[in-house]
């Protein structure tokens, strides 16, 4: 019963912020939906290019929506002392962040499904050839990205230094999962290499490929590391010095 | 029955030691306040008993159970009313109230929690267009929707006007009546005094005095003042006194026999003390003297 509260609760407060739909909704939206379409009308061979922008701009919804969304949210939380209130109920510090990290998760999936069948329409974008793994794929990067953006909010001093700070993070995931276009290719190989051991990069090359096997190890780790820094660090006031 | 035991609660935050082997006892249906300077122990002291900070040292039990480590069951049986505490500032009040049913095992309907608050004209007030004291009854309506068997308000009236003050004494009593323990901090000695039947007080993480309200406040000293006769030096007086600008203050256990005694000595001169004023020791005076830091 109090997961399902602070879940129906973490999804009420989302579609409520209207500042925060902004930068959580519309712009990975639109350049999931725009990016794909340009290359379509730009590009000699369009669809390819669009195909092949749509998937690494999914990086970018989970990164923002995903990842930016939940460490800008919970600062937030931590910071007005919403998160102390929260902790003086029944709840268990657990169903707190689990409510928050599945209403997140949710609102991020449905997103890039619903830029999957945007792009459909509006770009010639082919469906996944395994829609199975396409999901499985989308809600495991988003369930990897909302842990670990709950754990990066340790690293975040103040509220107000949030957003700024995730901003590096969905840069490295935007390029790394191809979502800039050729610079991925312009990069040292080395540099790629990194990049392809991101969790967006695991979760997107799942998507496009139907790959399963190493995404899904890829992105337990990763999992699994964030759930050790929340359980190490996380903080639910904020710093008083 | 014994609703909250402290004994030898040490609290330290890096070198500083904010609770020095603090110790008491509330009984179960008992107001007790606990009361201090800022920055004297008490939010420390009411965050452990709360179960948000574990003791560095000593054992603090709450309906018999350890506030931290059974924090579910303890939750389930207490209210929390903290000092410093946000909101949702895009829900209103009703919305408020019903999230927060759902996170509350038996909760009061909301109408009644907020009646209960004095805050049913604001149901349908976002929480950021309230004022410091409607934003504290809404903190009341939280802590006290599950029928909290043992009630925690850190400075519960803070920011609110005299008539909220008043209603929500009469709320903390009608909750005490119906047989909650309610532990509260306020640096409103009036409240303390009209509300609690024991209290201790806290001065530089120690507790300095403690124990029944009568019989702590009947032990202090009563209070006789006037203003010195013209001509009269204070060691001429029947009694000792200290002098407060034109005031002449004389102590005493028994402030009504201190008085007599001062009006006949001014009788058998022709003097007439002028301004008296005699009353027993209050729950200020007390804190005063015993509060130095």
């Amino acid at each position: 019963m109090s997961l399902a509260a602070t879940y129906k609760l973490g999804a009420r407060l989302f579609w409520r912020d209207k500042a925060m739909l902004a930068g959580s909704v519309i712009t990975p939206v639109g350049l999931t939906v725009g990016m794909p379409l340009l290359m379509r009308h730009v590009q000699a061979d369009g669809v390819a290019w669009a195909t092949q922008t749509f998937y690494g701009s999914t990086a970018l919804v989970l990164s923002i929506t995903g990842f930016m969304n939940i460490a800008v949210a919970l600062s937030m939380r931590r910071d007005q002392l919403v998160l102390k209130r929260l902790r003086s109920t029944m709840l268990t510090d657990g169903q707190i962040l689990a409510g928050e990290i599945a209403s997140t998760v949710t609102q991020t999936v449905a997103l890039v499904v619903g830029c999957l069948v945007a792009v459909r329409f509006v770009a010639d974008v082919p469906f996944p050839d395994n829609p199975v793994v396409f999901v499985a794929a989308t809600l495991g990067g988003a369930v990897c990205v909302a842990v670990l953006g709950a754990a990066y909010t340790a690293a975040i001093p103040r509220a107000e230094l949030a957003a700024a700070m995730t901003v590096p993070v969905f840069l490295v995931c935007g390029v790394g999962a191809g979502a800039m276009g050729p610079l991925l290719d312009l990069l040292p190989s080395w540099v790629r290499s990194v990049f392809d051991l991101l969790p967006t990069s695991a979760a997107v090359h799942a998507m496009k490929t139907g790959e399963f096997a190493a995404p899904a190890l890829n992105l337990a780790l990763w999992t699994l590391a964030g759930l050790v820094a929340i359980r190490l660090w996380f903080r639910w006031e904020p710093r008083r010095s | 029955m014994t609703a909250i035991q402290v004994s030898g609660l040490v609290k330290r935050y890096g070198a500083f030691e904010a609770v020095k082997g603090v110790s008491f006892e509330v009984a179960e249906g008992e107001i007790f306040a606990l009361l201090g300077r800022n920055g004297a122990g008490k939010t420390t002291t009411v965050e452990v008993l709360a179960g948000f900070q574990r003791p560095d040292e000593g054992t603090v039990r709450v309906l018999g159970l350890d506030p931290a480590g059974q924090r579910g069951e303890a939750r389930r049986r207490t209210g929390v009313m903290l000092q410093e505490a946000g909101f949702f500032p895009d829900l209103t009040v009703a919305r408020t109230v019903d999230t927060w049913r759902d996170f509350t095992a038996a909760a009061r309907p909301r109408d009644e929690a907020l009646r209960l608050a004095g805050l049913a004209h604001k149901a349908g007030t976002k929480v950021r267009q309230l004022s410091g004291g409607e934003k504290r009854r809404l903190d009341l309506a939280l802590a006290t929707l599950g029928r909290p068997e043992v009630l925690f308000l850190d400075e519960p009236t803070t920011g609110m006007d005299p008539e909220a003050r008043r209603d929500t004494w009469e709320l903390v009593r009608g909750l005490a009546a119906d047989g909650a323990t309610v532990l509260l901090t306020t640096h409103y000695l009036e409240e303390a005094q009209r509300l609690a039947s024991s209290l201790a007080i806290l001065d530089g993480g120690a507790i300095v005095a403690a124990g029944g309200m009568a019989e702590t406040l009947a032990a202090q000293s009563g209070r006789v003042a006037f203003r010195m006769p013209p001509g009269v030096a204070p060691d001429e007086l029947p009694l000792p006194v200290t002098l407060e600008g034109e005031l002449a203050v004389c102590r005493a256990e028994d402030p009504d026999l201190a008085a007599q005694t001062l009006l006949s000595w001014a009788a058998g001169r022709g003097l007439r003390l002028t301004g008296l004023d005699v009353r027993a020791a209050t729950l200020e005076d007390l804190f005063l003297d015993r509060s130095t830091s």
